[in-house]
C-alpha cells in the first residue's frame, strides 16, 4: 500500500476541490448547502479517522470493566434487576481485553524505510546485471515476485473504472 | 492545511461564486474577440457566441465557441476551440501552444493526415491568464467508445481504424524536416534529448527518465517505474528510423464520421522519436480504456499487421511491448511528477490527486510486460 498521499491528504483535497471547482459553479441554493454539508462531513471524517479504531478498542475494554464493577457494587442486592446486571457482567463483562491499537506513525515510517530499501535495490541490481552477474536476475525475480501482487492489490483497492473520468 | 485554513476554504466559496458570475465569462469573450480579429485574415468585425467550457483531456482547459466574423463585408461563422494552459504549477505537460500551432499547420499543409486548422496561439499570458491557442472545431464524433463493445458505431470500426492506421503511417513516414523545420520538436521538453541517431535518441531519453525519477517518486510505490526505466536501458530493440511521433496517440484523440477519421487531435506531446512509441501507447490506452483500436481493421489482421503491411517495417509484438513501456515512461514522467508536486502542496489542484487513479491503473500492464511472476491481466 502506498502511504503517500495519506488518506487525510485525499480528504483535504476533496474539501478544497468542493470550494474551488464546484461551489463557484453552483447556483441552486439547496445544492450549494449540500456541497457545504459535504465539506463539513468530510472534515468530520478527517478528525475522526485518526482516533476511531483506538477509541473503539479503548471503549470496548472500559465497558467490560464497567459491567464487572457495577456487578461488584451491587453485591448482596437480591432483585431481578441486579441479577440481570450480574448476568451481563458474567457474560459480556468477561470478554477479554482487546490489544491496544499500535501507534500508527512508527509503522508507517518503517514501511516507508523498507520501501525505499527495495527501491534502492533496483539500482544496485541493475549495476550487477549490466556487469553480467546472473545471480542478480534471480534477486530481481525475488523482488518482482513480492511486488507483483502488491501492485495488483494497490490498484484493486483504489482505482475505479480505470481512472478515465474526464479523459474524453 | 490546518483547521482554520479548512474553515476558510469552506466559507470563501460565496465570494468566489460572485466573481465567476460577474466577470469570468465576459472577460474571456472580449479577449477572444480581439484575438480572432488578429488571427482571421481580413476580419473587420468579430462576435463571440456560444462560449462554453468543455470537458475532455486532462492537460488543458478547453472551451468551444463560434466566431461570427465579417470578412470583406460578408458574415461567416467559424466553429472554434480555445485550448488554454492551466497555471504553470498545475500543468501536467509543460508544452508550448505556439509549437503545437506550428506543428498542426505543418501537418495540415504538408500531409494527408486529417487535422483541424489551427488559427494561432496567444503566448502573452496577460491576455487569457495563461498562453492559449485557437483551433477550428472539426466535424465528427469524439465518442470513440461507440466504435467498440456493441456501441452504435461499431459497424464503422474497421473503416475508421483502417484510416487511422493509414494516417499514422503517413505521419511516421513524412520527412521530419517538413514537420519540424525549426527543430522545436527535437527536444520539446528541453531535457537533453539527442536525435542525431536512433541510439542517441533512445539513450538520452532513458537518461532523462532516470534523471527525472526523483522528481516523480512521491512514494516507494513508484519503484516499478525505476525498474521499468532500468529494464528499458538493458534491453534496447533493433533501431528504426526516427519520425515525428504524435505522442498521445490514444482512443480519445481522434474524431470520426462515416468510416473516416475527420481529425487527429491533441498534438501537444508530439516530438521526434521512434514511431513504435505511438503504437505502444495506443496499446496501453486500449487496455485502460477497454477499447479495441489495435484489433482493427480485422480483415488486415489488426492495426499492427496493417501498419507493417503499409510500412514494411515488420514490427514484432516484442518490439511493441518494449515501446509500450517506453511510451508509458514518456507520459509517466510528467504525470507522476505532477502528482508529486500536488502531494508536496506546490499547488492544490484536485485533478492531480484524481490522476493517481489512472496513473496506478497503468501499472498492471507495466508489470505484466516486465514479466513480474504471477501477474496476468
Amino acid at each position: 500500500m502506498n502511504t503517500n498521499p495519506k488518506i487525510d491528504d485525499l480528504l483535504e483535497g476533496l474539501i478544497v476541490a468542493i470550494a474551488d471547482d464546484i461551489l463557484p459553479n453552483v447556483t441552486n441554493a439547496k445544492a450549494y448547502a449540500t456541497a457545504m454539508m459535504m465539506q463539513s462531513l468530510i472534515q468530520g471524517i478527517r478528525q475522526r479517522l485518526p482516533v476511531f479504531e483506538a477509541g473503539v478498542v479503548e471503549e470496548h475494554n472500559q465497558m467490560t470493566q464497567v459491567l464487572r464493577d457495577m456487578a461488584a457494587a451491587l453485591s448482596g442486592v437480591a432483585t431481578p434487576e441486579a441479577d440481570r446486571i450480574r448476568e451481563r457482567a458474567a457474560t459480556l463483562g468477561q470478554l477479554p481485553d482487546l490489544p491496544l491499537k499500535p501507534e500508527w506513525q512508527p509503522i508507517e515510517d518503517a514501511h516507508l524505510q523498507l520501501g525505499h530499501a527495495l527501491e534502492e535495490s533496483f539500482t544496485d541490481l541493475d549495476v550487477l546485471q549490466r556487469a553480467g552477474n546472473a545471480q542478480a536476475e534471480v534477486a530481481l525475480t525475488i523482488m518482482r515476485t513480492h511486488l507483483g501482487p502488491r501492485y495488483i492489490r494497490e490498484v484493486q483497492s483504489f482505482v475505479l473504472g480505470g481512472g478515465m473520468i474526464g479523459r474524453g | 492545511m490546518g483547521d482554520d485554513e479548512i474553515h476558510f476554504v469552506m466559507i470563501r466559496s460565496t465570494e468566489m461564486i460572485c466573481s465567476f458570475v460577474d466577470g469570468g465569462g465576459f472577460v474571456l469573450n472580449e479577449q477572444l474577440q480581439g484575438l480572432m480579429l488578429r488571427l482571421i485574415p481580413g476580419a473587420t468585425d468579430v462576435a463571440i457566441e456560444e462560449l462554453v467550457p468543455i470537458p475532455g483531456g486532462f492537460s488543458r482547459e478547453t472551451f468551444r465557441f463560434d466566431a461570427r466574423v465579417k470578412v470583406a463585408g460578408v458574415d461567416e461563422v467559424f466553429p472554434c476551440i480555445l485550448r488554454k494552459d492551466p497555471p504553470k504549477a498545475a500543468a501536467l505537460l509543460d508544452t508550448s501552444r505556439q509549437v503545437e500551432h506550428e506543428l498542426i499547420e505543418a501537418v495540415r499543409l504538408n500531409t494527408t493526415i486529417p487535422v483541424t486548422r489551427s488559427w494561432g496561439a496567444e503566448m502573452d499570458a496577460s491576455v487569457f491568464g495563461e498562453p492559449a491557442m485557437v483551433l477550428q472545431r472539426s466535424h465528427g464524433s469524439g465518442q470513440t467508445s461507440e466504435l467498440f463493445n456493441g456501441g452504435v458505431d461499431e459497424h464503422q470500426a474497421d473503416d475508421v481504424m483502417r484510416h487511422l492506421c493509414e494516417s499514422m503511417v503517413a505521419l511516421h513516414t513524412t520527412d521530419i524536416s517538413k514537420l519540424n523545420p525549426g527543430g522545436a520538436l527535437s527536444d520539446p521538453r528541453n531535457v537533453g534529448i539527442d536525435i542525431s541517431s536512433w541510439d542517441s535518441y533512445i539513450d538520452s531519453t532513458i537518461a532523462y527518465y532516470l534523471g527525472a525519477y526523483h522528481e516523480l517518486d512521491f512514494d516507494p510505490i513508484t519503484m516499478v517505474l525505476l525498474d521499468m526505466f532500468l529494464t528499458l536501458r538493458r534491453s534496447k530493440p533493433r533501431p528504426l528510423q526516427l519520425s515525428l511521433v504524435h505522442g498521445d496517440f490514444n482512443p480519445a484523440n481522434f474524431l470520426y464520421h462515416e468510416g473516416k477519421v475527420t481529425a487527429l487531435i491533441d498534438w501537444e506531446n508530439s516530438h521526434i522519436g521512434d514511431p513504435r512509441e505511438d503504437l505502444g501507447w495506443m496499446t496501453t490506452m486500449d487496455i485502460l480504456s477497454n477499447s479495441h483500436v489495435m484489433d482493427h481493421p480485422r480483415d488486415k489482421g489488426g492495426f499492427l499487421n496493417y501498419y507493417n503491411e503499409l510500412t514494411g517495417w515488420n514490427i514484432t509484438p516484442e518490439e511493441l511491448d518494449y515501446f509500450t513501456l517506453f511510451g508509458t515512461g514518456n507520459i509517466a514522467v510528467p504525470v507522476f511528477s505532477a502528482i508529486k508536486r500536488r502531494i508536496n502542496k506546490e499547488h492544490m489542484q484536485f485533478l492531480h490527486l484524481y490522476i493517481i487513479q489512472p496513473a496506478l491503473s497503468s501499472i498492471p500492464n507495466v508489470i505484466r510486460l516486465l514479466n513480474y511472476p504471477g501477474v496476468s491481466l
